[in-house]
């Protein structure tokens, strides 16, 4: 499959399309990194689109009043979000029961958003965070320049599937290590886990970093590529149900669900634009239909588990 | 700065808090009982509103039946909510985490579908009674008044139900032990499935006494949702009677950030004190030790 994706652009060049992909891939990354604190470690947050706003703005802002290089604008833009996702998850650690971690996170998610759209100048609040600078033409083998800017989407493709891969990667190594072990500790038994001597206030915490800044490297990209920011479209709470729907319908808690999920969801999403205004619900409909009946998702369809 | 404008900012505070405690103790009475939150709250609460519009509106009734419909019909729709999807979702395994997940699919299901049914526009429903009456030496329009009114014997009966009837008492049996509930002959799914009636008919009433104020909208439940949130946090989830308190408590809190910050600050001062709470006192005013 990996192969398929990198050669995809050979064959597609309808940017409509490639537009659709990048989103998928960007979704993917979002979705895997909710997946990590939701999936495998068991904490149900309300707060990613937080996360991913805040890489967004940040990145942007630095690139806009900093003359920062947009490239350095995804770490400094993962780098924000992951202080943001340590002050979320302090308070969390003590809370046990589910309801309570997400009005505390969607709490702590509501203030960004009321923030950012308060703070107009800033970030120019409702009226849009326009004129973003795209990602900077970079020449990584001399005198072959790899241009950003004009109507070929085929170089955003890249990076995100660069992103992509090295989330993914970052993210599953993680999992299979003893890291992962601890999360599924967590999610599983947790006072089984701490009998065991597993720290697990220091592993929650961890999840929580490291969920927030693949998201936020995820809303720092978004805000390079679309080049176009607004309180409502990056942190709303729209887009954290539209990341739950993703990772549910693909299957929470496996490590290619959120994927699946991703660009099944993106895909469907833009077939039924057809059906106009009934989008959303078909897509409300869906997410009770999916935890009623199938709720470990489709990738438990497709891979059957051995157990 | 003067003590006028704060006082009559605070009796702005009470009369929107009461609200807040009406929609506030359906989410309590559900969380009390089935342990889950209901993120379609708003929703059925924004039900509440367009058949109030409805039916002033498009069937010229007298405000006593619009709200009666609307109670009634948020009503029947909470049952079906509770019978359709809830119920089978009870006794499978992840309970703390699908109803969220179930409940905000209806909710985003619901707001949709308004929105295409009804349209965008916002939809204004006249006064229930016109004019304002002097209170303490305050000018306040006789809305308010009826507000505070109707949420005042609303809730004093409702507590009286709950505390004296025989489903007051099966609901609070249930609440504590649903096994041993079951065991001494209370059907649990029936207390289950009136809790979701009333809690809906509650948010239904609090939205067509609103509705003059704030006006219809398929976006309308989602502000009372999130202050209801806070509210029961407040108060501690489960208890009415903190449901009640937290919900004066926030409608102060409000008041006071619109004197001393800004209107647009306020909901940022609302979810400050609802984070100072969960770290320093997660179980709220009157909640039990789980949290």
């Amino acid at each position: 499959m990996a192969i398929i994706l990198l050669i995809l652009p050979v064959f597609i060049q309808d940017p409509y399309i490639m537009n659709i992909v990048i989103l998928s891939l960007l979704f993917a990354v979002l979705a895997c990194s909710w997946n990590v604190i939701c999936g495998y470690t068991g904490i149900f947050t309300l707060s990613h689109q937080a996360f991913f706003g805040i890489g967004a703005y940040v990145s942007a802002l630095s690139s806009m009043r900093l003359g920062l290089s947009p490239w350095l604008g995804l770490l400094i833009g993962g780098a924000s979000a992951c202080l943001t996702g340590f002050v979320i998850g302090l308070p969390c650690l003590r809370l046990r029961l589910g309801p309570y971690i997400a009005i505390t996170t969607l709490a702590f998610s509501e203030i960004a958003r009321i923030v950012c759209m308060n703070l107009v100048g800033l970030t120019r609040g409702e009226m849009g965070l326009w004129g973003i600078p795209g990602f900077t033409d970079i020449s990584p083998w001399g005198g072959h320049v790899i241009s950003f800017s004009g109507g070929d989407r085929t170089a955003y493709y890249y990076v995100i599937l660069v992103i992509f891969f090295a989330s993914l990667g970052l993210i599953g190594w993680m999992l299979r290590s003893f890291i992962g072990l601890a999360f599924r500790a967590v999610r599983d038994e947790q006072d089984a886990a701490l009998s065991l001597g597993i720290d697990t206030t220091w592993f929650k915490l961890l999840a929580f970093i490291t969920s927030s800044f693949f998201a936020g490297v995820a809303g720092s990209f978004y805000a390079h590529y679309i080049l176009i920011l607004t309180p409502t479209s990056v942190f709303s709470i729209e887009l954290m149900i539209e990341v739950i729907a993703v990772t549910l319908i693909g299957g929470l808690g496996t490590f290619w669900g959120p994927v699946i999920g991703a660009f099944s969801l993106t895909v469907l999403l833009e077939y039924l634009r057809e059906f106009g205004e009934y989008r959303f619900m078909i897509y409300g409909a869906m997410l009770v239909a999916t935890i009623m009946f199938m709720p470990s998702g489709l990738s438990s369809k497709l891979f059957p588990e051995k157990e | 700065m003067n003590l006028k404008l704060i006082a009559e900012q605070m009796l702005n505070g009470i009369v929107l808090g009461s609200m807040y405690a009406l929609v506030a103790s359906g989410l309590t009475l559900i969380w009390g009982t089935m342990k889950m939150l209901n993120f379609a709250h708003g929703e059925l609460y924004m039900m509440g509103g367009y058949v109030l519009y409805f039916s002033l509106i498009l069937l010229g009734l007298h405000p006593f039946w619009g709200i009666l419909i609307a109670m009634i019909i948020a009503f029947v729709f909470g049952l079906l909510m509770e019978k359709m999807i809830l119920r089978p979702l009870l006794d499978k395994p992840g309970w703390h985490v699908s109803p969220i997940v179930a409940t905000l699919g209806i909710s985003i299901f619901l707001q949709n579908f308004a929105l295409k049914a009804w349209g965008e526009r916002f939809k204004s429903v006249p006064y229930f009674i016109e004019g304002t009456m002097d209170l303490f030496g305050f000018r306040v329009a006789y809305q308010r008044v009826l507000i505070l009114v109707v949420a005042a014997i609303v809730m004093v009966g409702f507590w009286l139900y709950v505390k004296r009837s025989r489903f007051g008492i099966a609901l609070r049996a249930t609440a504590q032990d649903r096994d041993a509930a079951t065991l001494l002959g209370i059907n649990s799914h029936r207390v289950y499935l009136l809790t979701f009636g009333i809690s809906s008919a509650l948010a239904a009433l609090a939205a067509t006494m609103l509705a003059p104020i704030f006006l219809v909208n398929p976006w309308m439940g989602i502000p009372p949702q999130l202050k209801a949130f806070i509210v029961v946090v407040l108060g501690g989830l489960g208890s009415f009677g903190g449901a009640i308190l937290g919900g004066f408590l926030l409608g102060c809190i409000e008041s006071l950030a619109t004197v001393f910050l800004s209107s647009e600050w306020k909901d940022v001062a609302a979810f400050a004190v609802l984070i100072a709470f969960l770290i320093f006192k997660p179980s709220g005013f009157f909640g039990t030790k789980e949290w």
